[in-house]
């Protein structure tokens, strides 16, 4: 057994899967305010990555404002697609909604096509991809990045989940009718958490954009998401964190084992394993709340 | 005169129709009045219309695809019929809905969070918190275990702080009493009325148990099949003959009384 290779292929692992978190924050987020799974976060993901793109490398600007200016872009849309598509569905079964979200992908693919085309685009974030070695350990330097900016986004949350607007999203997220009651707007809530997201797949565009391209291959992260998303319980986004990892570890180092087994391929029956055995074993994931028995 | 009535009344709601799905007609024209500063009950049976009265005058009901389809509703002299639920709270109206309904996963003192106005600074959502506490110790002991696993008592007695954080003006509870030991209804009504006299807190209780409730509120209404079949001073409702014997238990009633209007009490009571 050569531990430096297995832990070379679990280090990286934890940094991949940290990375499809980055995505799956953004899941939690909306199932958290609209107890549907978004289907079209792939879409939003890609099309966070294309404003970040139209606005430094087609409009000129450097990255350090294009990216804060496309999650400020993708922030007033997440409220946009509340305001004219949810909103009309307030009260309708939950399966109306995810059909909802399902036709929003769709539709945010065909205008990514018809805006820029299907060439597949470089991010060009500048980061180096000279090896970074820690011991004898190969390190991605991207993936370095992108695992950090997922934590950072972890705890950002975690800390805006204690603060007044961000109990009053939690209190959405429990029961409607009593937030009415009290004078919540559950309505601006809902595309506050909608907001959030899309900023969310700002983050994760331009990471996994660098990382693989910019092309319409980005809204496929939605499948790998998901998983992480339900592993970790759909609706906490510490679960989604250590699902990442989880996943991006197993994947790793079993596809490392299965590979020559099966010939390659192995990394999507991996991933396709979790997602069946979390739903048959354990539906509330890792970290999903359980509705409390009434006593 | 007319005026001067008006404006006594915190509360005003005139012949107000309430159509659910746009068929189903739930309440059939129900005036109801609330003096400012009084306690007024709304008695009646299981499907009477009481909730539906309530969520009118909240602006709950558009999200049970209701709406009122006739009638208006004045608060201080403002109509508010069309006005949106969460424009209603700023104006002062709670509404503590049926079934208590805490926030489960969050603690009781950030259910009391959730309900501060955006606006509220923090220390006066401190004070805020520090007065409901002190209405309520038991839920000070608990302010930081998960709402969801308290008892139905507190469950109330939190249901009816987060409702105070508004600030409210007037206070709509419907059917506090529901499930809960004699002794804790006693106490959680002890409460409202000792704020309904300190603070001048208007309050609209509906109640099925009318015993308790005719005992601290000033006024009641009796409801039944969506319209107002009664209403007068307390006492005279608990004089009433067919109040005492639906509601209070009879008493003098003799057995052959009973009998002749058991089916009638049942359903009343169902
Ligand atoms: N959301 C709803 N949709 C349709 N009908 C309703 C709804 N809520 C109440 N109703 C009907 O309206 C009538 C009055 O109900 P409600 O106001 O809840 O009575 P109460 O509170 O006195 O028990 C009942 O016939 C009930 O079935
Ligand atoms: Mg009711």
């Amino acid at each position: 057994m050569d531990w430096v290779f297995l832990s070379e292929l679990a280090i990286n692992g934890v940094l991949t899967g940290l990375l499809y978190s980055l995505f799956a924050i953004g899941l939690v987020l909306i199932y958290k305010a609209s107890s549907v799974p978004n289907l079209a976060q792939g879409g939003l993901t890609m099309v966070g990555a294309y404003v970040v793109l139209a606005l430094s490398h087609d409009a000129g600007l450097p990255l350090w404002l294009a990216i804060p200016l496309a999650a400020l872009i993708m922030f007033g849309l997440g409220f946009g697609i509340e305001r004219v598509a949810l909103r009309r569905l307030a009260g309708r079964p939950v399966v109306m909604i995810l059909m909802l979200t399902l036709g929003l992908d769709i539709f945010l693919r065909g205008t990514t096509l018809a805006i820029w085309g299907g060439t597949s685009r470089s991010m060009e974030l500048g980061v180096s991809y000279d090896p970074l070695f820690l011991g004898d350990i190969f390190i991605s330097r991207i993936h370095l990045v992108g695992a950090g900016v997922a934590l950072a986004l972890f705890v950002a949350f975690m800390l805006f989940f204690r603060t007044r607007t961000g109990i009053k999203l939690r209190a959405i997220a429990d029961d409607y009718m009593a937030s009415w009651s009290v004078g919540i707007s559950v309505e601006r809530g809902v595309g506050l958490s909608w907001a959030l997201a899309s900023v969310v797949a700002v983050a994760a565009g331009v990471i996994w954009g660098e990382i693989q391209g910019v092309d319409q291959a980005l809204s496929l992260l939605l499948l790998k998401g998901l998983t992480v998303a339900v592993l970790g319980g759909l609706d906490s986004i510490l679960g989604a964190v250590i699902a990442g990892i989880i996943l991006g570890v197993v994947e790793n180092v079993g596809a490392d084992f299965l590979d020559p087994l099966v010939g390659g391929g192995s990394r999507e029956l991996i991933v396709a394993a979790v997602l069946i055995l979390t739903v048959m074993i354990r539906p509330h994931g890792l970290f999903g709340r359980h509705d409390i028995e009434r006593v | 005169m007319q005026e001067k009535v008006e404006a006594q009344n915190i509360l005003s709601m005139n012949s107000i129709e309430v159509l659910y799905d746009n068929v189903l007609l739930a309440i059939k024209g129900v005036s109801v009045q609330v003096p400012k500063g009084e306690m007024i009950a709304l008695l009646g049976s299981n499907g009477a219309g009481k909730s539906t009265t309530l969520k009118a005058i909240s602006g709950l009901l558009k999200a049970e695809r209701g709406r009122i389809s006739r009638g208006e509703i004045k608060f201080e002299g403002t109509d508010i019929t069309e006005m949106l639920a969460q424009k209603r709270v700023e104006m002062g109206i709670c509404h503590v809905i049926e079934g208590r309904r805490v926030f489960e996963h969050l603690t009781p003192d950030e259910n009391l969070t959730a309900a501060a106005p955006m606006g509220m600074s923090k220390a006066t959502l401190n004070a805020e918190k520090e007065k409901i506490y002190s209405f309520f110790p038991r839920l000070a002991e608990r302010k930081n275990s998960q709402a969801g696993y308290l008892s139905g008592g507190e469950q109330q007695m939190l249901a009816i702080g987060r409702a105070l954080v508004t600030q409210p003006s007037l206070l709509m509870l419907d059917e506090p009493s529901l499930g809960l030991a004699p002794f804790l209804v006693e106490e959680i009504f002890g409460i409202i009325k000792q704020i309904n006299q300190e603070q001048g807190l208007s309050v609209l209780l509906v109640e099925q148990n009318a015993l308790a409730a005719l005992e601290i509120v000033s006024e009641g209404y009796l409801i039944e099949n969506g319209r107002v079949v009664m209403h007068g001073a307390a006492d005279a409702l608990k004089a009433n003959s067919d109040i005492q014997e639906f509601y209070l238990g009879g008493g003098e009633g003799t057995n052959f009384h009973e009998v002749k209007h058991y089916s009638r009490r049942k359903r009343w009571l169902s």
